[in-house]
């Protein structure tokens, strides 16, 4: 018998409709996926599923309750923290500790030069090196990166995609110069391009050539490497850059058909590489969402490599990393940020996942101190050994709701993922910039949600704390690193044989003329010492740079308030700008320097210009000097700096030197955003910075402050 | 004026400021600007103007930043005046044109100025035409104007220029019917971009339907109608599309088409000017004299009907 036509569920819903006084059909609440939920979940709520099956078990078909039949009640997850900065000296010692402190796995975090393909020494990178990761220019770094770290017993997972080549190859030359062989080597190279050009930007060479590299490095390691990840398809930075859970789903599961296909075209066997396939995705605070998540990824991908043609079993499976989020972090009363990092690390752990990064409570203000890398790490270590949560195999099999959620979203993902495949692809879709667009449109939601009060973030528009705490952070000094990293690659370039070197990159960048697989000729060429740079550039010069074409949302931000006073108050304060000067205040949002982070850029810009400004956005990677032109040759009111890898310190001075030398009475104001640490708000002011808003700012509070102070600037003339 | 003497010279912030003035709705900025404009005219410069229109996404400001950096690298100082087609919801802008025009922005010899468009017609706003003559006192060789095409605005938008060429996508061989009475009067270039990779089968095909379409309409005074096939990511094609410039501003020089264009543009504009200040002053007395309320009372109240209210407001309105 049914619930539906059960006495007792009569009887709960007149009590519910008692207690609540609202119709039982009203009482849902819609998730930003789009899910209504309802407040009760019976057996009926288990029928007509399409993907998930009821009597299902653990390490078998559709693999929803997990990979393995054992699970964490035979060997826990692996605690694998992201880490990573300055030079290798620095974060090997870093890792030495962690390691000791009960780590499991290295994740290497790289700075963004050496993600876009630049040496330390180029000055495109001024302010980048060694600041947001750790500096790798040439295979000696990489071997002391791995000092006294046996690379044939320690899985490293490298977080590499843009300069991809050069970087798995000096991994691969560090092991071989330690006495391991590659076939020895486990880990993960994360080598996922196409979530670069949606959200992570730290691509190199255009979507064909960067695809064609993807798949020789599938191919060089399923041959070569067989402990080795070929890829981790990864969701995380879309759910960071703002996708709902449904979007972040079906774009990744999309991706991976794409490289599928990508390797397929090569000549392999579907079963000779997708057992090395590997997925990463974000777990964020919707706590039974995320564990629908991935229950709903295993499912999904097992369906797809059927359909693939997959035989061995192991290409069936979809084996995944997760870290949980770093946006849901606040730089706001930060030692909630420990509160929030463990409910979201049950869920990935309810979830399944085979490896976890646990964020530190500091995550909005800088890299983690050594300090608050311990408080994470417990984290995990207490969920292991104090808990109870790995005695027994997926925990919550069977519950209506978790088993109902999970049809839902494999449901939706599975009609986008449909959609896309019409379309031709994920490689199609992300040259049109749809799916950006789409995860923008997203993540400008969530904003107007939590500005407008209609999502509570304690400590950040609710229940703020009178008395925030001072945190330490952790400072690194670029410049020293610089100068440390050009020492290193100029005693090299002294040491090693040049014209050996020069003939390794011709031969590479013949090889990429044709059909080669890059990966072998990279080799060579690291081998003997030629640098990260150099190789990049090699290649460069056939594929050339990619420059992302942006397009924004708008009208996103607006919609959600109507009517509301504090929005239409900067509204008219626009407009009486506009009567007293002739034009409306205009503004250039920008992003100097390799950092990549264009989610609160972006964010800004629209909503700025649903406010009535005239936002004008500029390109990524721009150099101080570029954005002093176009705001000369644009007369915007102010500037706005978008600034989240610390190179502000750097940045912002040479802007301002910039604008004076193009025009000594440069009235231009110049505000910053982003992770600013409260330690440097001092020195920005004292650059003449007029305003900064940092993480969790209230766009329309900002808006207000922003209009304020043009117009103070102006009457001042 | 001081500021003439700082856009002679090339200043770049005075040439901006100068911009800010004639795109101005202020009424002093207006007045500064007339005077600004009549100063500047008397100091021409040698500027060949190109537009290039077309409608949002086929590839202009990707065929600017490619076509610009064939000419910055051959020594020309290129300004570029890129309206942008704003959102019209809440009259704020996202000004995006310099994302797509990375590499020109950065050369020491261009000059980009992005404008909101604010609906008005043929995607030229008030100021453009100023904009190039402040532009061309400066000393800029070419002065490219990006615009939308819709409809009408082509030929508001090449009144403002020497050249004016249409850029379109593959595939778009189609819509000619609709678009080639008006157009291939006014443009004097095709462009059909994106001959690249998948797309090249397509657009090729469409420069033959462009082809075709335009020997109907060939001017037996006038040059004939030059089609061309680029890709602006691929930066192929660009030589033709400098030598086609090239020649038709030779061509039309010598035949005297040159001057008489600039001539009727000239017309035009003060057709335009004093169009605009009748027009100005007319709606002045309208809201002064308030006569469209309270006629229009009067008809709904079936007093009188609409032309006769009309005509009363006319002469009332005309009469000193
Ligand atoms: C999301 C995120 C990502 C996403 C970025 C997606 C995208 N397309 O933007 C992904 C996952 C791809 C990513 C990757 C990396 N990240 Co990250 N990331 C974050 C995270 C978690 C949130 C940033 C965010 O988007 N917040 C939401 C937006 C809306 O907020 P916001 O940008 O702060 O903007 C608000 C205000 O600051 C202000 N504002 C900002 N700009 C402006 C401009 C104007 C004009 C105005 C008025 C206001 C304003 O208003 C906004 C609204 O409130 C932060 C940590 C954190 N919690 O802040 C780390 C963080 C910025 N990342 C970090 C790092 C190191 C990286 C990597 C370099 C790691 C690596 N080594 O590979 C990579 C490389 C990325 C790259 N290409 O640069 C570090 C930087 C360390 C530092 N500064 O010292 C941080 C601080 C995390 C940490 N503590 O380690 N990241
Ligand atoms: N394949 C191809 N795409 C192009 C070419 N030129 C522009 N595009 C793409 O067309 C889109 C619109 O370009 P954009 O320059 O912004 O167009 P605009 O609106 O006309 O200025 C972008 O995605 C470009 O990458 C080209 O030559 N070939
Ligand atoms: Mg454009």
């Amino acid at each position: 018998m049914t619930n539906k036509s059960n006495n007792g569920f009569n009887t709960w819903q007149k009590s519910f409709e008692k207690e609540t006084k609202k119709n039982f059909s009203d009482a849902k609440s819609e998730t930003d996926e789009g899910i209504d939920i309802k407040p009760v979940y019976t057996r009926d709520d288990l029928e007509n599923f399409s993907f998930v099956e009821n009597n299902s078990l653990p390490g078998q078909w559709p693999y929803t309750r997990g990979p393995k039949a054992s699970m964490y009640t035979n060997r826990p997850w692996t605690i694998r923290q992201y880490a990573g900065f300055s030079t290798a000296e620095e974060s090997n010692e870093f890792y030495k500790k962690n390691l000791e402190s009960g780590q499991k796995g290295l994740s290497v975090a790289f700075d963004l030069p050496t993600h876009r393909g630049y040496d330390s020494d180029d000055d495109l990178v001024m302010g980048d090196v060694g600041k947001a990761g750790v500096a790798i220019d040439t295979v000696e770094d990489m071997k002391i990166l791995f000092n006294n770290i046996p690379l044939d017993q320690m899985s490293v997972s490298m977080t590499m995609n843009g300069a991809v080549l050069p970087v798995l190859a000096s991994f691969i030359v560090a092991g071989e110069e330690q006495g391991v062989d590659k076939s020895l080597l486990s880990g993960t190279i994360q080598n996922d391009i196409l979530k670069e050009f949606m959200v992570r930007n730290t691509y190199i060479y255009p979507p064909e050539p960067s695809m064609k590299i993807v798949a020789d490095i599938i191919e060089f390691t399923s041959k070569e490497m067989p402990k080795f990840n070929s890829i981790s398809i990864s969701g995380y930075h879309m759910q960071e850059a703002g996708a709902d859970n449904v979007l972040e789903l079906a774009y990744t599961l999309a991706d991976g058909m794409e490289y599928v296909r990508a390797a397929m075209s090569k000549g392999l066997d579907v079963d000779d590489f997708a057992p090395r396939l590997s997925f990463f995705f974000a777990i964020g605070t919707d706590f039974f969402m995320e564990i629908a998540k991935l229950r709903a990824a295993r499912t999904l991908w097992a369906k797809i490599m059927k359909n693939f043609g997959a035989k061995n079993e192991r290409s069936l499976i979809l084996r995944t990393h997760c870290q949980t989020s770093g946006v849901s972090l606040t730089e706001k009363d930060p030692y909630n940020n420990i509160i929030r990092t463990s409910y979201e690390a049950l869920s990935a752990i309810l979830g399944g996942t085979q490896s976890l990064h646990t964020n530190s409570f500091d995550e909005a203000i800088a890299l983690p101190t050594d300090e608050s890398a311990r408080i994470a790490r417990n984290t995990q270590l207490i969920l292991q050994n104090e808990t109870g949560v790995t005695k027994t195999v997926d925990p919550l099999a069977g519950s209506y709701f978790v088993e109902n959620l999970t049809e839902e979203l494999s449901k939706k993902a599975w009609d986008i993922i449909s959609e896309i495949e019409e379309l031709g692809g994920m490689t199609k879709a992300v040259k049109a910039g749809i799916p950006k667009l789409k995860i923008e449109e997203s993540a400008t939601k969530k904003q107007a949600k939590v500005d407008s009060g209609s999502r509570v973030v304690v400590g950040v528009n609710k229940y703020k704390n009178p008395k925030e705490p001072s945190v330490d952070v952790r400072v690194i000094d670029n410049n020293r690193v610089r100068d440390d990293q050009i020492k290193k690659i100029q005693a090299i370039k002294k040491s090693r044989d040049t014209k050996a070197v020069e003939k390794a990159l011709t031969n590479l960048t013949n090889a990429a003329k044709d059909e080669t697989n890059l990966l072998i000729p990279c080799i060579e060429a690291i081998k003997l010492r030629a640098t990260v740079g150099e190789v990049s550039k090699a290649l460069e010069q056939v594929y050339g740079r990619h420059f992302a074409k942006s397009l924004s949302v708008s009208g996103v931000y607006g919609k959600h308030f109507e009517g509301d006073e504090e929005f239409m108050k900067v509204e008219s304060k626009i407009k009486e700008f506009e009567n007293l000067n002739g034009r409306r205040p205009r503004v250039l949002v920008v992003k100097m320097g390799q950092d990549g982070h264009d989610r609160g850029a972006k964010i800004v810009a629209t909503s700025f210009a649903d406010m009535g400004f005239d936002v004008d956005m500029g390109p990524l990677f721009q150099s101080p000097k570029d954005v002093a032109k176009d705001a000369i040759e644009n007369d915007v009111h102010a500037i706005g700096v978008s600034t989240l890898a610390a190179g502000h310190k750097t940045l912002v001075p040479e802007l301002m030197k910039g604008l004076k030398e193009i025009d000594p009475k440069s009235k231009i104001i110049v505000f910053v955003g982003g992770i600013i640490p409260e330690q440097d708000y001092e020195f920005l002011y004292e650059n003449n910075v007029s305003a900064i808003f940092g993480p969790g700012s209230n766009i329309i509070e900002s808006a207000e402050k922003v209009i304020d102070l043009i117009s103070d600037n102006l009457s001042k003339e | 004026m001081e500021l003439v003497d700082k856009i002679i010279k090339g200043e770049r912030a005075a040439i901006a400021k100068a911009i800010t003035l004639v795109e101005s709705s202020k009424d002093t900025d207006q007045q500064i600007s007339r005077q600004l404009i009549s100063e500047l005219i008397k100091k021409p410069g040698k500027s060949i103007r190109v537009g290039f229109s077309g409608p949002p996404g086929v590839g202009k400001s990707t065929f600017i930043e490619s076509f610009g950096s064939y000419l910055v690298s051959q020594n020309y100082k290129l300004g570029i005046l890129a309206i942008d087609p704003s959102s019209q919801i809440t009259g704020g802008s996202i000004l995006g044109d310099k994302t797509r025009m990375v590499e020109i922005s950065k050369n020491p010899n261009t000059f980009i100025r992005s404008t909101p468009s604010r609906g008005t017609l043929g995607g030229i706003s008030m100021g453009t035409r100023e904009a190039s003559i402040i532009l061309d006192a400066a000393g800029y060789d070419f002065i490219f104007i990006e615009t939308v095409g819709v409809g009408q605005s082509e030929i508001v938008a090449s009144n403002l220029v020497d050249i004016f060429t249409l850029i379109v996508g593959p595939g778009s061989g189609d819509e000619l019917q609709g678009i080639k009475k008006g157009i291939t009067e006014y443009a004097d270039i095709f462009i059909v971009n994106k001959n690249d990779g998948e797309l090249k089968m397509e657009a090729s095909k469409t420069a033959a339907d462009y082809k075709s379409a335009l020997s109907y309409y060939k001017k037996l005074d006038a040059l004939e109608k030059q089609v061309l096939l680029v890709s602006a990511i691929e930066q192929t094609g660009m030589e033709d599309v400098i030598k086609t410039i090239n020649q038709i501003i030779d061509q039309n020089k010598l035949k005297g088409i040159f001057d008489e264009r600039r001539a009727d543009q000239l017309e035009y504009w003060i057709e335009e000017e004093v169009k605009n200040i009748i027009a100005s002053d007319i709606t002045k007395r309208l809201t002064s004299k308030g006569n469209i309320p309270k006629y229009s009372e009067k008809v709904m109240k079936n007093e009188m009907s609409m032309y006769e209210a009309v005509e009363t407001i006319t002469k009332d309105t005309l009469k000193q």
